[in-house]
């Protein structure tokens, strides 16, 4: 086993994995799937890029605020295409978020171009364990991700506020009866699986280009990770993302470099026929 | 949470010759009388017309608008009519694309057979498809086809020797029969034209079939429809099999229009493009995928001026159309409908 690549394929399935659980928490609150997910990504990606090159704080610093502003924007996004939505059909809020997708896409060509953009990484350098030469981005992604999935869990199970977000996901009409603002649980779910999404993105800025079309590949991917991990559950987008992400990393590297997209959702459609409910699957798996 | 209306099903499956039925849909095969021949007549004679009082770039427009509507109306018998949402109709396009081209620039096919070959090649390949696709069912049958839509892209890109890899394939011959070729733009134009009427003709004799009454079954409620003894696996993937016939013959007139096809023609945000025409138009007749066609194609010619600005347009008139009208702008046109027949009476 080649630890180079599998700890590249860790760092860059965690990314995956960020996206998804983001995707995952929208779709247990209410119900949709965010097409525009992977957009929060390369909006995290170009706000991280222009606060380092403001050059006014810290890589880490910068960090912080990249997520914060990016969880902001999911409150925006949440009130103009989900909030009045609410009632309409699920395929009525899927076409809005297609078009937030295509409206942040174009947004950031206008506002930062279309040339892809490179950023510093946040500890600069390489990093040597055993035969593998790695930068230290790559293993501050997984220790970010590991803090960050800690944190996510504890916030669900163990307070007051993750309950109030899970009985909103259970039950809506019954959380409101027991005197849950279910708005603003909501509003938490999209702010929170925004500022997720957001950090991915400012993490895979140093080590990819940010480009206003990142999104697009990214986000399926997470599409991918979500239905292989099993629809809804959050342990099952962490799994599935690094799964994902591994075998993008091994497939470019031992089985083809160019097909490594195509292998990665050949596997998706093989892994949906063999087990449709995934990993970690909801009780009901729709299979015929 | 949100499903789709149930009574529909009841209605739309009945007898159409019920007068009482009150369902949207009994009202607008009905409606489809005098008033409808009259609309579809002018829009024929406009579509005949068109290309006489407009430039030769704008004619080359108008025939992308209408390869694009055929693509929709292919969604339109898929997610329309059955209720089952594709994100790889971009992808069965390619499909069609690839086999004219190939079929005429390797083995020097007459373009009318290559272009048979396109439309049983591609139906032929979605039904295949469909079988495996279709064990798998809502959101994780749309997910498989995003997959799909990602493989297929990726063998139109990579696959050198079959696909001709990223440089595409070009030198495709126009159209023609025997002597006759068809090689002027506004040729081209009627050529796709007929094509698409026949398309469309062809969906709505579907549409009043027992065939499309199954899949209109399907898509209001699936197990209500396998109670009445519709097999909803096979019937699911006649329809996705329709739909590819359809995007075969769109992308067999893509080839011999454009004459070189390459990979970047055929991506994922395509299909997403197509899904949302239809839900812009409305998912309720063939009528609301000709008309979010010819908005979402046409609108930017118009707006040249504003071309960076168009697409960020795009997406805010997406998102504000879904919060006034949800259901589409033909659906959100029903209570008109409802006028003209009142009047009628």
């Amino acid at each position: 086993m080649n630890l180079q690549l599998l700890l590249t394929g860790i760092s860059l399935g965690a990314v995956y994995s960020f996206i998804a659980i983001g995707m995952v928490l929208i779709y247990r609150a209410v119900g949709i799937v965010n097409f525009a997910q992977g957009d929060f990504l390369m909006l995290g990606g170009f706000v991280y890029y222009t606060l380092i090159q403001m050059a006014l704080f810290s890589a880490w610093i910068s960090l912080l605020i990249t997520t914060l502003v990016v969880g902001v924007s999911g409150i925006v996004f949440q009130f103009v295409c989900y909030w009045p939505l609410r009632n309409a059909q699920d395929k009525a809020i899927v076409v809005s978020t297609l078009g937030a997708s295509i409206f942040m896409r174009e947004g950031a060509k206008l506002i930062w171009g279309a040339t892809p953009r490179a950023t510093k990484p946040l500890v600069a350098g390489t990093a040597k364990i055993g035969t593998a030469v790695l930068q230290w981005q790559y293993l501050i992604i997984i220790a970010i991700a590991i803090v960050v999935i800690a944190g996510i869990y504890i916030m669900l199970e163990k307070t007051q506020l993750g309950s109030i977000m899970q009985a909103t996901a259970q039950n809506q009409y019954a959380a409101s009866l027991m005197g849950i603002p279910v708005g603003t649980a909501i509003a938490v779910t999209f702010f929170l699986s925004m500022l997720v999404t957001g950090l991915s993105g400012a993490l895979l800025s140093p080590v990819y280009f940010v480009t206003n079309t990142m999104g697009g590949s990214s986000g399926v991917k997470a599409f991918a990770a979500i239905v292989i991990g099993g629809f809804g559950s959050i342990p099952g987008a962490i799994i599935g993302g690094v799964f994902i992400g591994l075998v993008e990393v091994f497939g470019g590297a031992y089985i083809s470099t160019t097909y490594k997209d195509t292998i990665v959702f050949l596997v998706l459609v093989v892994s949906l026929l063999i087990r449709p409910k995934g990993i970690f699957g909801e009780k009901t798996a729709e299979k015929s | 949470m949100k499903k789709n209306i149930p009574n529909l099903y009841v209605i739309s499956t009945t007898n159409q010759a019920t007068h009482t039925g009150g369902g949207f849909l009994t009202r607008q095969i009905k409606g489809l009388g005098r008033s409808s021949a009259i609309t579809s007549a002018l829009l024929m004679l406009v579509a005949m017309l068109a290309p006489l009082a407009v430039s030769h770039y704008f004619i080359r427009v108008l025939c992308l608008t209408i390869i694009t509507y055929m693509c929709v109306l292919s969604l339109y018998v898929l997610f329309g009519m059955c209720g089952q949402s594709s994100f790889m109709q971009c992808g069965l396009w390619g499909v069609g694309a690839y086999i004219t081209a190939l079929l005429t620039t390797r083995l020097h096919v007459p373009p009318i057979i290559a272009m048979l070959g396109s439309m049983a090649g591609t139906g032929l390949f979605a039904f295949l498809i469909g079988l495996v696709l279709f064990r798998l069912k809502r959101y994780y049958y749309a997910f498989s086809t995003i997959g799909m839509m990602m493989v297929l892209n990726g063998l139109f890109l990579n696959w050198t020797a079959g696909t001709g890899g990223a440089l595409g394939i070009s030198d495709i011959p126009p159209f023609g029969i025997g002597p006759f070729q068809v090689r002027s733009g506004m040729a081209n134009y009627y050529l796709i034209l007929a094509f698409a009427t026949g398309a469309t003709v062809m969906v709505w004799m579907l549409y009043r079939s027992s065939l499309g009454r199954s899949f209109m079954a399907i898509r209001d409620n699936e197990t209500a429809a396998n109670c009445m003894g519709i097999n909803s696996l096979i019937t699911k993937d006649i329809a996705f099999a329709l739909s590819g016939i359809l995007c075969g013959a769109a992308g067999a007139l893509f080839s011999f229009l454009s004459g070189y096809i390459s990979s970047t023609s055929f991506i994922l945000s395509t299909s997403q493009l197509y899904l949302v025409i239809i839900m812009l138009g409305g998912t309720s007749s063939p009528a609301g995928a000709l008309v979010g066609s010819l908005i979402i194609t046409l609108l930017p010619e118009w707006f040249r001026p504003l071309k960076d600005y168009m697409m960020l347009m795009y997406g805010m008139g997406i998102m504000g159309l879904m919060i006034v009208l949800p259901e589409g702008l033909i659906g959100g046109g029903k209570d008109l409908y409802d006028k003209f027949r009142s009047r009628r009476r």
